[in-house]
């Protein structure tokens, strides 16, 4: 698995690099045309990308390509959690793809300590007296039938 | 439930005979005499006290039981039928909850009212919030921990109302249709997940009383999942609400821009830039715009300004302005 993990994040450094290097470099060369000589630039042929509401909302990152490869890496890794938790393989992509960038590194790094609302609770003898007092003491809320 | 089996039964009664018995006895003391400060009613600020409509009941939210562990899905049905979206427990349940842990977790809760194309906006910690959200018709899914932090039960349910001057809470949890609390005892439960709970709105409008903070994350998670254009209209509720917001108007500014409205972007990154003025990125935004239109000049001011920044848009100012 790390072995794998590894190759994995090479293969996504190697493409994220090579992806990026001609929309780095298309943009440039028509937006020095526009500015020079006409001064103008239509709005369908935007020479220059804006910054986005999201990178901006994650707060200043050092490297946006990074942040982008860490993005990834979490999404996958929440992906293998997901499917570990039982959940139906056909299910899971609609459900990463659902989560924020900020949910996503939530799941990916702490999924086993997020509470999980279930609404049930198995039952210990110790912990069934310790409950029933803190619910007659109106601290807890396991048994009905204390009220 | 508690005692699920027979099996159960049996061991309780091993334990009751078990010498430990005592010692199990006299922890349950210590903890209720340890516990027994936290017993007290929530406060309440004053003014909620007298501005707040004494009684109020949703009747409209619609029941949903939750069977097993499913009190998330259970609550999702009941927040999102409400807000007219049709949805069912047995569509719910493959996309919120974990077979693994028996449960569904607060990112994927959020994450999946967002696919049925509503807005999650998590409320203030607070019972004051609470009750206002109630008081302005919304009602508001919760977690609680119902038993200790020792021996957690993680519950999700659906806050629809409250009787003041009685001082309860009303739920629609687990099996029970219409369940009635105390302010304090579910104060104490729902402490234990940080007071957590969110709201739920249709995009282009927003609750009464949520802060800047959450909407804004919220609609910003809107965003990544359905676009800008999706969340135009949310951006407009948001900087109506909150109009001197500098990042509400960044926000806007690139929604409009998405949405083909170059001149109304330009307006919104010019709010940014006056609201705060060390928006680096608003700036550089705004000298795009001008840029485009042509006015040279005035891009070139705003360059200058957002090369003067720290940030990710410093270095891309100082290219643009090199090319000017």
């Amino acid at each position: 698995m790390k072995t794998f993990r590894a190759y994995l994040s090479a293969l996504l450094i190697a493409a994220l690099v090579f992806t990026s290097l001609p929309v780095a470099a298309a943009p440039t060369a028509p937006q020095e045309m526009d500015v020079a000589s006409t001064g103008q630039a239509s709005t369908e042929r935007a020479p220059v990308e804006l910054v986005s509401t999201q990178s901006v909302l994650a707060g200043d990152r050092a490297s946006a390509d990074r942040e982008r490869i860490n993005d990834i890496l979490a999404r996958a890794d929440v992906q293998d959690q997901l499917l570990k938790q039982g959940v139906n393989p056909d299910d899971v992509e609609a459900r990463v793809a659902a989560l924020s960038d900020a949910e996503a590194k939530q799941m990916a790094e702490q999924l086993e300590q997020l509470p999980a609302g279930a609404g049930v609770i198995g039952a210990l003898f110790a912990v069934f007296i310790i409950l029933l007092i803190t619910d007659i003491l109106g601290l807890t809320d396991v048994y009905p039938f204390t009220r | 439930m508690s005692i699920r089996s027979l099996a159960d039964l049996s061991v309780m009664i091993k334990d009751l005979l078990n010498a430990r018995f005592a010692g199990v006895l006299l922890l349950v003391i210590l903890s209720a005499l340890l516990l027994g400060g936290c017993a007290r009613s929530p406060v309440l600020l004053e003014s909620t006290k007298t501005d707040v409509t004494p009684q109020i009941e949703l009747t409209q939210v619609p029941f949903f039981a939750q069977t097993d562990y499913q009190c998330g899905p259970a609550t999702l049905a009941m927040v999102l039928n409400h807000q007219g979206v049709d949805t069912s427990l047995e569509q719910l349940i493959p996309q919120v909850f974990l077979p693994g842990r028996d449960g569904s977790v607060q990112p994927e809760m959020l994450a999946t009212v967002r696919r049925y194309g509503q807005l999650a906006i998590p409320i203030r910690g607070t019972m004051d919030a609470l009750l206002r959200h109630l008081e302005a018709d919304d009602p508001v899914v919760v977690m609680q921990n119902l038993a200790l932090p020792a021996f957690p039960m993680w519950h999700y349910a659906v806050a629809i109302g409250f009787d003041l001057p009685n001082e309860t809470l009303i739920l629609r949890s687990g099996e029970i249709e219409r369940h009635t609390m105390s302010f304090s005892r579910f104060d104490a439960t729902w402490a234990r997940t940080q007071r957590w709970g969110f709201v739920v709105s249709e995009p282009g409008t927003l609750p009464e009383g949520v802060s800047a903070h959450n909407a804004l994350q919220a609609i910003n998670a809107y965003e990544e999942l359905h676009g800008p254009i999706a969340a135009l209209s949310s951006w407009l509720a948001f900087t109506d609400r909150f109009p001197t917001n500098p990042f509400g108007q960044f926000a806007l500014g690139n929604a409009l821009y998405a949405d083909e409205q170059p001149k109304a972007a330009q307006d919104a990154f010019e709010s940014a830039t006056q609201l705060d003025p060390t928006m680096g990125a608003a700036w550089l935004n705004l000298a795009i715009l001008q840029l485009h239109s042509g006015s040279t000049e005035e891009a070139r001011h705003a360059l200058n300004q957002a090369a003067e920044r720290e940030g990710e848009s410093q270095s891309r100012a100082q290219q643009l302005l090199d090319k000017l």
